[in-house]
């Protein structure tokens, strides 16, 4: 695992841990200001947090109620 | 006018409900992804794979244009699974709710409404796919090879009429139901079933909206815009055009309820 650490060229992977960290960050601003999800509101906290790449999106897609 | 109040309103829409900073980001996700992990593949076979010792095999490195079209084929699937259930309540939600009445009290013709939360969706569709086929073009061109930057506009193009093919049906299932859930189902269905017909009957739809991927593959190996594909485009935007006036139509004479 080292090894491919050390292969890996950083600069490349950054943008998608860039894109990642705003997606999240985004979410989480919404998660705060808006007032029901679909679903606990709480669980929507924990995806977000804990799913990479998939859990703001999902949380956009599904967890957003459509007023 | 009155297109361009409902067109604003919507953009307005879009940008409260984050949808102008996800949709790009998605899309440009999805067009990293591939050209990085075809690039790492060896890396990864090596780190992961139990492979025995001194076992090696040769992964040829695919020409670029390969690679930009594993990025296509990742917005055929996940792309255009966030088109369907993002503008699932399009119109739908708008009507469980109510909103939709308080729009069309006023003076406004279900064409123009139809029609202009067709075209603010199409915009942000559009820029996010051009936002991710950017990101897959460098990093194309980056890792693998050169693909012109004129190539790359006519890809976005072509490419563009399926994703507004896409969401052309969404806004006619819009006018058919009112659950979004229901409404982001039968697209997804719909997509579906248009490529599977498209794979069954092969020899008969020459120019389905579904072969504008294979054709868009050809004019990126050959570097030339086939007529194929001129007349698929034609098509597709045909398609596209006649759901919207069904959407409108059925709009019409349904019961606002």
């Amino acid at each position: 695992m080292a090894e491919l650490f050390e292969s890996v060229n950083w600069a490349l992977i950054a943008p998608l841990i860039v894109i990642q960290l705003i997606l999240q960050v985004v979410a989480l601003i919404d998660w705060f200001r808006i007032e029901r999800t679909n679903g606990p509101k709480i669980m929507w906290l924990f995806i977000i947090l804990l799913l990479n790449m998939i859990g703001p999106i999902l949380y956009f897609v599904i967890g957003r109620r459509q007023e | 006018m009155q297109f361009l109040t409902v067109f604003k309103r919507e953009m307005l829409e879009s940008g409260r409900n984050f949808k102008w900073i996800w949709v790009p980001l998605v899309f440009i996700l999805l067009g990293l992804s591939d050209p990085l992990s075809t690039y790492y593949l060896p890396q990864i076979i090596e780190s992961v794979g139990g492979l025995p010792e001194g076992a090696s095999f040769e992964i040829p490195t695919p020409p670029p244009h390969d690679v930009l079209m594993m990025s296509l084929a990742q917005f055929s699937q996940l792309g255009v699974l966030v088109i369907a259930l993002m503008s699932m309540g399009l119109i739908a939600g708008e009507r469980k709710s109510g909103v939709a009445e308080l729009v069309l009290v006023k003076p406004v013709k279900y064409s123009t409404y139809v029609s202009a939360k067709w075209a603010a969706t199409s915009v942000l569709v559009l820029v996010s796919l051009f936002a991710g086929l950017l990101a897959s073009w460098y990093y194309v061109n980056l890792l693998f090879g050169n693909i012109s930057f004129s190539n790359l506009l006519a890809t976005w193009f072509f490419y563009g009429l399926w994703l507004l093919f896409v969401i052309s049906i969404s806004v006619f299932m819009n006018s058919l139901f009112k659950v979004p859930g229901l409404v982001g189902f039968m697209t997804i269905v719909l997509v579906i079933l248009t490529s599977i017909m498209t794979t069954v009957l092969d020899h008969i739809l020459d120019w389905s909206p579904a072969k504008l991927s294979p054709y868009i593959r050809m004019m990126l190996s050959e570097g030339t815009i086939s007529g194929d594909l001129w007349a698929t485009a034609l098509i597709t935007i045909g398609i596209s055009i006649g759901l919207l006036a069904a959407a409108i139509y059925t709009f019409r004479t349904k019961e606002m309820a």
